[in-house]
């Protein structure tokens, strides 16, 4: 029960007791209450893994034969656990990027949202904390993919520093899908919809891209699309990293010389698309938690 | 808290709140909301609030009464900084709800219609989130966590779930949540819309005492019940405008006079004559007269004084009396005598 007279000294002094009002310790706040809620619900951190786990191991295992071959054409010597590995980690980024906007629609769906709202804390903070929580849980993600392919028999012939840099690609990948799927959440407000809008995206995207197979094994109208979908980027960075070698099949470029040739322009692609989306999704969200009145 | 220098500027002549602070200073007299002329309309020209006055006092029980859809809850959402207003100003603690949005977003607490909790996080977490989006000092929030679980009654069952909850203890929780930063202000919307009456009952208690600690409460509601049972002062909001305010028992004054129920064997026909002969009846001047289901009702200042009269002339008239009642208004009356039409409360637990 509390006294009044414990109530009466802190209630003078209040105002200025707040300590957590920086932009770091707001951000920092939601960081981890959204880290707190994903291991609350690891049911969604081990769906988000399990699809992308099934294609590994099911595409190593009755492609691997047939679609070696095809890979050996252009890459003599590579593996097709290893040419699949970073498909597989830029599918991870993509069905993790999803969750993001479900994380919304849900806090908008309890309340928490408009909770979060009429706290002092930076509205921005919020949202970076947010978004930062689900890029650092895509991280161990895709790093858990890269150990389970190794474990299959991939090679990243980069090691360690490479490894690193498939996350931080896919990472960068993941960002333009977190945006998405929080404008899709936003403008739907429900998170049956946003779901099933962005899974519907994901098969296109991944199976019209090089993530599967080398561009030049499939039909005219899927290289024609792939050069336009962000996962043909994504993969070609990322398995530039992991074979250390140019394999952007989109973009030539000869500025490095070697691996960053195939690196260097999937990055500028990805940073460009996540900026784009990046700004429709701020735009939507701003106008979601402005007062003005609707 | 307002700062002195923002206590001039606030210090308009108005009619409320005026009366009782006249001889304290500047800072102490300052009011924890005022309004002036808020006007609020949406985007498709609806216009909910239609230029609203009004000045509360730091530590009332306000309470802000109307139907569903009198503009309650858009009010509540101006003042917590939610929607801005169309036009006119509203200062919260002081401080403009569209310049200064920050620092009155730091000195309140605010309770949503529908109850705002995270269900994946424990009642703990929950309001530790609060701490920490409040700001509260970091050495202070252990304590405070520990204080408001006691407070709502959660302190047993602080490491479930809060999906595990019922309706009441999510509503408390909530109630928990929004007073980790020891606000001097508190918005409750509609608090106990939805509980059972011993939940309701209990909720009740906690801003009773959160009240008693100092804090100004803001409540809107639509049961006059609850109007009655909690708040120093009340408005009556109707169509987005105030069409009364006042304490509970000078809004009852209103109604002019005591309330004279009549019991009446037959139909409709011995209620109109019945109500014929009570508007007629002489010791009644000012009466105002309702046909109820039962039979009439009667207000008037002389009902207590007089009641016998009437009943001895409804007998003379052959309207057989099965039962009568005097008694004091109740804000149902009020609500009749302002509006002339019942406050529709579809309350299944409002009677109670």
């Amino acid at each position: 029960m509390s006294a009044p007279e414990a109530d009466d000294p802190s209630r003078s002094t209040r105002p200025n007791a707040r300590s957590g009002n920086t932009f770091a310790g707001d951000a920092w706040v939601n960081f981890k209450r959204w880290n707190l809620k994903a291991v609350r619900n690891p049911f969604v951190l081990v769906v988000s893994l399990v699809q992308p786990i099934i294609f590994l191991v099911l595409f190593t295992e009755v492609f691997g034969n047939v679609a070696g071959s095809a890979v050996n054409q252009g890459l003599p010597g590579i593996s097709y656990e290893t040419y699949l590995v970073p498909a597989i980690a830029i599918q991870v980024a993509l069905a993790a990027a999803i969750t993001s906007g479900v994380g919304l629609v849900n806090d908008i769906e309890n309340g928490m949202f408009e909770k979060v709202l009429v706290t002092p804390m930076s509205r921005t903070a919020v949202f970076v904390g947010k978004t930062a929580a689900e890029v650092f849980r895509i991280a161990v993600q895709i790093a858990i993919i890269l150990g389970l392919g190794v474990l299959l028999g991939a090679d990243i012939v980069t090691g360690v520093a490479g490894a690193a840099g498939i996350v931080a690609v896919g990472i960068l990948f993941s960002l333009w899908f977190v945006a998405f799927s929080n404008a899709v959440a936003i403008i739907t407000r429900d998170q049956e919809s946003t779901i099933i809008s962005a899974n519907l995206l994901q098969f296109p995207l991944l199976f019209l891209s090089s993530a599967f197979l080398p561009l030049e094994a499939l039909p005219g109208w899927i290289q024609a699309f792939a050069r336009v979908n962000p996962v043909t980027y994504g993969v070609d960075a990322a398995r530039s990293l992991m074979v250390d070698q140019d394999v952007m099949t989109v973009i030539e470029v000869s500025w490095f010389g070697g691996t960053l040739d195939g690196v260097a322009p999937g990055v500028a692609v990805l940073i460009g698309i996540d900026l784009a989306l990046g700004a429709v999704a701020v735009t939507l969200l701003s106008r979601a938690s402005s007062s003005d009145v609707k | 808290m307002p700062t002195p220098d923002q206590a001039g500027p606030t210090d308009r002549s108005r009619e409320g709140g005026s009366g009782e602070s006249g001889g304290t200073d500047a800072a102490a007299s300052a009011s924890a909301i005022d309004v002036d002329g808020l006007e609020l309309t949406y985007a498709d020209g609806t216009v909910a609030v239609h230029g609203i006055d009004m000045t509360v006092p730091e530590g009332e029980f306000f309470g802000f009464l109307g139907p569903n859809g009198a503009g309650k809850t858009t009010t509540i959402k101006v003042f917590a900084t939610l929607l801005s207003p169309t036009d006119g100003t509203v200062r919260i603690n002081g401080f403009d709800v569209q310049s200064d949005s920050r620092k009155v977003r730091e000195s309140i607490g605010y309770m949503a219609q529908e109850t705002s909790i995270d269900p994946e996080l424990t009642a703990t977490e929950n309001i530790r989130f609060a701490c920490e989006a409040y700001g509260v000092p970091r050495d202070a929030r252990s304590e405070r966590v520990d204080e408001l679980l006691d407070l709502v009654d959660l302190a047993d069952v602080a490491d479930k779930r809060a999906e595990e909850f019922s309706g009441g203890m999510k509503k408390r929780l909530d109630a928990a949540t929004a007073l980790v930063h020891r606000p001097p202000l508190v918005f409750l919307d509609e608090p106990t819309t939805g509980l059972d009456p011993k939940a309701r009952n209990r909720l009740w208690e906690y801003f009773r005492r959160i009240n008693d600690l100092g804090t100004t409460i803001f409540l809107t509601t639509q049961y006059l019940e609850e109007a009655d049972q909690l708040c120093d002062r009340l408005a009556v909001i109707l169509d987005g405008d105030i069409v009364a305010d006042g304490s509970p028992s000078e809004l009852k004054r209103e109604v002019g006079g005591e309330v004279l129920d009549v019991e009446l064997e037959g139909g409709s026909a011995v209620s109109e004559r019945a109500a014929t002969i009570a508007r007629e009846f002489d010791a009644f001047a000012d009466a105002s007269v309702a046909e109820t289901d039962e039979g009439i009702s009667v207000t008037a200042e002389t009902a207590r004084e007089h009641g016998t009269d009437l009943l001895v002339a409804l007998r003379d008239a052959e309207i057989t009396v099965t039962g009568f009642n005097i008694r004091a208004p109740t804000l149902d009356d009020v609500f009749l005598a302002i509006t002339g039409e019942e406050l529709d409360v579809d309350d299944a637990e409002g009677a109670q």
